[in-house]
């Protein structure tokens, strides 16, 4: 996997990447079936990622729509 | 990877052409959420004629226009609270600040989202991180917490670093020195003036500060984190190293920080800022190792776009390179050197406070000052200095005397008063200080007829 600057990403910083994909997916497509606990917890943990995200030159946009 | 100096390794120590790159990569994309999300930026943009598409380097920055905080203050008091400058729906905040409403009519109003808020501990972290903070550190932050934002975003990037983190709030300057000592503190967050404060408390109450806990202090909202002479006496008075970091309510953090090579200056945090510095009359770029006002775009606050802020602070850029500490983001000189709007013109003369302080620090018998501008006769500036000298077996008059010298072979020969005042009866600060009182009817002494500001 590369970032928006064609720079390699190790397999430690893919599997974060991964998890953040999967914890938006989760949240944009699911976030009905999520009780109070596990979507508040959701949302925070997106935003603690998003800093990963952005850190690693993945250009993650915004995410207020995810109430992030 | 946890025994790095670096809170981003790739990005703190990028090649300057990949850093640009970067920064241009994150302008496009800051220009189009602006363009899209907030019409008032959006005019801005339409009338400068400057599209996302546009921007293919840094040079392309100077085609946007600049940005006021009156324009700002303006925009509040027609669309009250926040003006017309949010790009996010108001639910989608959860965290209100405004400034400290120290200038200008009206406090600036901000509001931050979850991510905003995270992204405003990182840039915390990258100067906690870059002066050698680290997750086994007691961190005590001596701040008010309120609805000014301060040292808040400091608080939360300590517990993202792991530290163990004492809120220091609605506490007496005693009971603060004296949790410091009892629970071990390793690191203090505070202004550099309520360091000073503390450290004459801990005096007062026979504490030895210097062989204390406190490794490190981290020092923001005040220039004075970068005058030489006050970050030695603080340093000397609490046995520590201080660094200094500022930021500002407009961008919600700090966007420069001291690293711990203390290069005597603060690196530019340039993954997530673009700082130019700028000729404050023409507007026109001003090369490295020239003073000129701060002009700040920031990548970071969703809620908020800022692009081209006029901060009205002065600073000095010089490259990265001048540190050791292997970073390659640009380093202010001397911190923020003040603020454009503190330099006081006292019978043709420049006087600036952080001058001033930079002299009267030099002499560590000073316990307090504050410098007082009047009219005398009702046509002459004056200025004088009124001091505390609190010690029984120091020699004032001998040192008022020092004071006046130093202080008119540093302003082109104008004359100080200097007066020792009773001890205590000057104003103490935890925030901010204020320590210049301007009481003049008229400014100058050459006919302008001008009231004071």
């Amino acid at each position: 996997m590369k970032n928006v600057s064609g720079e390699e990403l190790n397999p430690a910083q893919e599997k974060l990447v991964e998890t953040y994909r999967l914890l938006s997916n989760v949240l944009m497509g699911h976030r009905d079936e999520l009780a109070p606990y596990e979507e508040r917890n959701a949302v925070k943990a997106l935003a603690a990622l998003w800093q990963v995200m952005n850190g690693l030159d993945l250009d993650p946009g915004q995410v207020y729509e995810l109430g992030a | 990877m946890n025994d790095t100096p670096y809170w981003n390794p790739r990005h703190e120590t990028m090649p300057r052409d990949q850093l640009e790159a970067l920064q241009v990569r994150k302008l496009q994309y800051l220009v189009e959420w602006a363009d899209s999300q907030v019409p008032w930026q959006s005019n801005r943009l339409r009338d400068a004629g400057v599209t996302a598409n546009q921007i293919a380097s840094l040079e392309d920055l100077r085609r946007i226009p600049l940005m006021t905080r009156d324009e700002w203050m303006q925009g509040q008091l027609e669309h009250p609270p926040f003006g017309p400058i949010l790009a996010a729906p108001q639910d989608a905040a959860t965290r209100y600040h405004m400034t400290s409403g120290t200038t200008g009519k009206t406090p600036i109003r901000v509001l931050d989202s979850m991510k905003d808020w995270e992204w405003i501990a990182e840039m915390w972290c990258y100067g906690l991180w870059g002066f050698g903070v680290r997750p086994t550190d007691i961190v005590f932050v001596a701040f008010g917490y309120s609805t000014f934002i301060g040292f808040w975003g400091l608080h939360y990037a300590c517990e993202k670093l792991g530290c163990l983190t004492l809120p220091g709030g609605a506490m007496t300057t005693e009971q603060r020195v004296k949790q410091i000592m009892e629970m071990g503190v390793t690191v203090v967050a505070s202004t550099p003036t309520y360091a000073l404060r503390m450290a004459q408390e801990a005096k007062q109450l026979g504490i030895d500060l210097a062989n204390g806990p406190v490794q490190r202090l981290i020092l923001s909202g005040e220039p004075a984190g970068s005058i030489p002479a006050t970050k030695k006496l603080i340093e000397s008075e609490w046995g520590a190293k201080a660094g200094d970091t500022a930021g500002m309510t407009e961008l919600g953090t700090i966007m420069i920080f001291e690293c711990a090579e203390q290069p005597g200056g603060t690196h530019i945090i340039e993954d997530h800022y673009i700082e130019e510095v700028l000729d404050p009359g023409t507007a026109d770029p001003v090369p490295y190792g020239e003073m000129g006002e701060r002009v700040v775009t920031s990548f970071g606050r969703g809620f908020i776009p800022v692009i081209r802020y006029r901060t009205r602070d002065f600073v000095v850029k010089v490259p990265g390179s001048i540190c050791g500490c292997g970073r390659t983001f640009d380093i202010f000189e001397g911190g923020i050197r003040g603020r454009v709007d503190d330099m006081k013109l006292v019978r043709g003369t420049n006087v600036y406070p952080r001058a001033v302080e930079a002299i009267v620090r030099e002499h560590p018998e000073i316990d307090e000052f504050q410098i007082h501008l009047y009219t005398a006769e009702g046509r002459r500036d004056e200025i004088e200095l009124l001091v505390e000298i609190p010690g029984p077996n120091v020699d004032a008059e001998h040192l008022v005397s020092q004071l006046q010298k130093e202080l008119a072979e540093a302003h082109e020969g104008l004359r100080f008063g200097v007066k020792k005042v009773d001890d205590e009866t000057l104003p103490r600060f935890e925030l901010k200080a204020k320590r210049l009182m301007d009481e003049r009817i008229l400014i100058g002494t050459e006919g302008e007829q001008r009231e004071r500001a």
